[in-house]
């Protein structure tokens, strides 16, 4: 191990010394992270399928790629994954955020609250998926509850108008995503100094302006880390799609990530499903460096 | 402060030995079986209490033929299968016996998950007894037989249909006319599988398939009358849009709970079909001469890299071939033996469901994959096809330009 | 009564004060007890359906309840394996994730330079890779390993999963701590080693808990590592008993829903028990 005792104080600041901190957290992401993507990538070039996987890949450059922008269902797979994303982004963020504000008070109320949400967070995708599938079928209680208000009697099809079943899945991964941000904002949110809170309520400030003026602030840079992940997490989530319509009706509810899913193991087309895989990335790695340009900028400043 | 560190390092220190030792005291994580026995491992995605029931009868009678020997069932999700079976392949590792969807047999073979059993096959006594249609072949060497067939019927409500005044249809005109008196009688018509996938593309087969649209010369006017089929059943109320997310089981629950005059659905819902509280039958699907039934159900084969290449063919002989095997798996899970001599079996005679989808068999069964779709296109064009059966129960597009657009998608992979 | 006040400094006059109602946050909380609730519920109720039940009484809360799917679930011979192989992988990987993670976050929160900021992007992308695209690779490096159907290997393969996410999200924490007091320390002699056990880990106790219950709860949910490179069904976690419920044959939905009550019990007692410890870790670990 490398010994990290530095010679002297601030005058000859040991950053580089600290970053040794990383080394074995680098050492198996380069193992196990980085080198499956090159090799995505790799295989995103070639023509791989489950047939030829372990033959020689027959090197296709860019045709994955053209096929995919080709297809007559890109251009719906991305209107798809743009509005999965800003929706599961917006109300996830929002709703953490005000969810963990509303649950702050030290009751035994809120925290019981708090561990009932993280509870069913961990439930497995299949189900909370599938319970939401009954909550929202043609029979389900939603339905039965809007004939009983006085709906149509036919019932809404959340799941199979090709209209709303995007905006279904979308608000089900929401909601399946706020305790999550609600847990992370709450411990941020307690970091924050009883004192400056006390302060501006003498002050005179109201609850609202106490939520704006100090807690919003004070949390800012978790909301960045949350923002980046929870939009890095909209961004490859398939599993309640594939509960819950399985990108259907049709491909109404089909988005790049669920595309690349169905490319890769129900057509068994691998080079294809990491071409599709690789291009959601793409918008990623721009919003990648925003954060690291952010996260740069801010602490400059700090 | 002192007293901090401490603790803090005491901490750590427990939290790493906790570690060390679950991952050290577990680090090798196989079953320590009796040295002097030898492990066959089965992979398969059987999931139902009957699937697995039948399973384990089919091991325990080969273990009492072969003491020693310890036979492990594996489920793989069916999603996982091939990629898990191909993985291993280029890993060099793999199953003694794969149990496996007849649409991967083409991939399974070209990455050497499986291998050509022509020799053990061809000195196999009862090989006469399969017929040509359940031998899955690639480029004309066998790589997997199956030892059980899975077909479409049309289930139907018997008492619905006393109730409603309707016959057992054997056209599609007969079927709807009682469906439509189902549905004025407040009932559902039909249900089936509309979700996206290869699922929708089975049971979409012997509809438009009795429409004229064959594989060999894909055209669009005999989709596109299907699909306009589909919509009206819709329009008409016959079959529910929400049909465009379901699979296979939740059709026959609604119909088992006896919400809809017909069900198109298979005979492995046998059992599921016992919970029904009244009189049901199958008939045979009311479609024309042109139309057919796929022949699915899982195909066997041996593991390339099995350890143990002899055992697990006398394995596949005693259970999944032979005739007691077919009639355990036909017990437990209603799946029709392949053999003859255990498909006339008087079991199956006697029975009234089993025996109509023997004669399914007979009269309307053709081979799964369909063999004009060329094998390397074979798990796109099913995953194509199905996509756009769903499109056509939602009406998500009219039923002429679905088939068009199917089309123009379709044939290029046909064409190979 | 004093309530063990959710901040640094618990002082009896902001006790008295926070009494208050706070109309618009009771509201919220009864939307969400309703939104959270409701589906919790309705899980519990499925398990005790029958399989037929489970269709025509969809939308009520009336039906013969029966414990039929439990009696299967625990008379299934995998349960007992797979609870023991749940355990182990949740507990190895979050160990190992967390030893990795928190002074990786603390190196990314200190250090301030161009790798670090290509770094920080880095693991953002990496987070992008779906779990299904790691498959084939995975396995194919875990086979050259000798680690293909082992626990170590899938704790391997799900740190690695859950090592970005777990950087990014200890990194603030470790941010949050002002540089004053690691100042104070290196002028008191402390290298780094010392700064970072001695006083930034305890400062970010807070968040390290948190991250360290988040990614328990994760790893003992995370099912197509384990299904695909476990290739002995003894090794299964619990998880794949949940999965194997919905296949290609049927869905058994009274069976699915107890094998997930029967599988966050376990998850249930710890994170109850880890729930304690981070409420008393917020009064110990003063930021004075």
């Amino acid at each position: 191990m490398i010994s990290l005792r530095t010679m002297t104080g601030p005058s000859r600041p040991s950053g580089d010394r600290r970053l040794a901190l990383a080394l074995p957290a680098a050492a198996i992401l380069v193992a196990l992270a980085l080198w499956p993507l090159v090799q995505l990538g790799s295989m995103s070039l070639h023509e791989v399928t489950a047939a030829t996987l372990n033959r020689d890949w027959l090197f296709i450059g860019l045709e994955n790629y053209t096929r995919l922008f080709a297809s007559p269902d890109f251009p719906r797979a991305v209107g798809n994954t743009l509005v999965f994303v800003a929706v599961v982004t917006l109300l996830g963020m929002v709703g953490g955020f005000a969810v963990a504000v509303a649950v702050s008070s030290p009751t035994r109320g809120a925290s019981y609250l708090l561990g009932m949400m993280v509870f069913v967070w961990a439930l497995p995708p299949v189900v909370n998926g599938s319970i939401w599938k009954f909550l929202l079928g043609d029979h389900g209680l939603l339905n039965e509850a809007i004939r009983a208000l006085g709906g149509s009697p036919a019932g809404i099809g959340f799941l199979y108008d090709p209209q709303l079943a995007l905006w279904s899945v979308a608000l089900v991964n929401s909601w399946a995503v706020i305790p999550f941000n609600a847990l992370i904002f709450r411990a941020a949110l307690l970091a924050i100094d009883s004192e400056v809170l006390e302060a501006a309520e003498m002050d005179g400030a109201g609850p609202w302006q106490r939520i704006r003026y100090v807690l919003i602030p004070h949390v800012r840079a978790t909301a960045t880390v949350l923002g980046i992940l929870t939009v890095v997490y909209a961004f490859r989530s398939f599993d309640f799609i594939y509960v819950m319509t399985a990108g259907g009706p049709g491909t109404a509810s089909t988005t790049l990530p669920y595309l690349a899913y169905v490319e890769a193991f129900l057509r068994l087309d691998y080079g294809q499903g990491a071409a599709t895989a690789l291009i959601a990335l793409a918008v990623v790695i721009v919003l990648a460096l925003f954060y690291a340009r952010d996260v740069r900028r801010s602490e400059e400043t700090s | 402060m002192t007293q901090n560190r401490r603790r803090r390092s005491m901490m750590l220190a427990a939290i790493g030995a906790a570690g060390i030792l679950a991952l050290t005291g577990c680090a090798a994580g196989d079953t320590d079986g009796s040295p002097e026995s030898t492990t066959l491992t089965v992979w398969h995605y059987y999931n139902t209490d009957g699937q697995v029931e039948a399973l384990q009868k089919l091991a325990d009678s080969f273990t009492a033929d072969h003491p020693g020997v310890d036979v492990q069932f594996e489920y793989v999700p069916v999603d996982q299968f091939t990629t898990k079976a191909v993985t291993a392949a280029g890993a060099k590792t793999g199953p003694d016996v794969l149990v496996y969807g007849a649409s991967g047999t083409y991939s399974l073979a070209e990455a050497g998950a499986i291998e050509p059993m022509d020799e053990w096959w061809d000195a196999y006594a009862d090989k006469d007894q399969f017929p040509d249609g359940v031998m899955q072949k690639v480029d004309g060497k066998l790589y997997g037989v199956q030892g059980y067939v899975n077909l479409l019927g049309l289930w139907y409500n018997q008492d619905m249909l006393d109730e409603i005044g309707g016959e057992v249809p054997t056209t599609i005109d007969e079927m709807e006319a009682v469906m439509q008196k189902a549905v004025d009688a407040g009932h559902q018509g039909v249900t089936l599988t509309g979700k996206p996938g290869f699922e929708s593309q089975w049971q979409g087969f012997p509809w438009f398939t009795s429409h004229g649209f064959s594989y060999g010369d894909p055209q669009a006017k005999p989709m596109a009358d299907t699909f306009q089929m589909l919509q009206d059943w819709v329009a008409k109320g016959y079959l529910s849009r929400e049909a465009s997310t379901w699979d296979q089981t939740v059709p026959f629950q609604q119909f088992a709970s006896g919400a809809s005059a017909f069900a198109v659905n298979g005979n492995w819902q046998i059992g599921a079909a016992k919970e029904a509280s009244f009189a049901y039958g199958v008939a045979p699907m009311p479609i024309s001469s042109d139309g057919g039934v796929l022949l699915g159900g899982e195909v066997q084969n041996i593991g390339a890299f099995s350890k143990n290449k002899e055992l697990a063919q006398d394995f596949l002989k005693a259970t999944f071939f032979s005739v007691s095997g077919q009639l355990t798996l036909l017990d437990y899970f209603g799946s029709i033996p392949a053999r003859a001599d255990a498909a006339s079996d008087a079991q199956i005679g006697d029975d009234p469901i089993l025996s109509v989808f023997t004669d399914i068999v007979q009269q309307q069964g053709r081979p799964s994959p369909s063999p004009e779709v060329p094998s390397k296109n074979v798990n796109e064009v099913e995953g194509l096809v199905g996509d756009f059966w769903s499109k056509a129960v939602a009406s998500d597009g009219a039923p002429a330009q679905l088939a068009d657009d199917l089309m123009t998608q379709l044939v290029p992979l046909l064409k190979g | 009564m004093t309530t063990a006040s959710g901040t640094a400094s618990g002082t009896a006059s902001g006790t008295a004060r926070r009494r208050r109602r706070e109309p618009v946050a009771f509201g919220v909380r009864l939307v969400l007890w309703a939104v959270y609730g409701l589906p919790l519920l309705w899980i519990v109720l499925t398990s005790l359906k029958s399989q037929g039940e489970v269709l025509t009484s969809q939308a009520s809360l009336f039906f013969t309840p029966t414990i039929a799917a439990y009696l299967e679930a625990f008379g299934d011979p995998a349960l007992a394996s797979s609870m023991r192989q749940s355990a182990i992988i949740s507990v190895g990987t979050t160990v190992v994730c967390l030893v990795l993670a928190t002074p990786a976050a603390y190196a990314l929160a200190r250090v301030k330079n161009a790798v670090v900021v290509g770094t920080l992007a880095l693991l953002v992308i990496l987070q992008m890779i779906p779990q299904t695209a790691n498959l084939i690779p995975l396995f194919w490096i875990l086979s050259q390993w000798g680690l293909l159907n082992t626990n170590l290997g899938l704790v391997l393969a799900d740190a690695t999963l859950f090592l970005p996410w777990a950087i990014l999200l200890l990194r603030p924490f470790f941010a949050a701590i002002p540089i004053s007091i690691e100042e104070a320390g290196r002028i008191d002699g402390a290298g780094t080693l010392r700064a970072f056990f001695g006083i930034a880990l305890p400062l970010a106790r807070n968040g390290v808990l948190t991250v360290t219950a988040i990614i328990f709860l994760v790893s003992w949910g995370e099912f197509l590592y384990g299904i695909t490179f476990m290739l002995t069904p003894s090794n299964y976690p619990m998880s794949a008993l949940i999965a194997v419920q919905a296949g290609a044959y049927g869905i058994d939905w009274p069976g699915m829903m107890a094998f997930a009550v029967i599988s966050a019990i376990p998850v249930f007692l710890v994170y109850v028990f880890s729930y304690r410890l981070l409420r008393t870790g917020l009064t110990m670990g003063a930021v004075k």
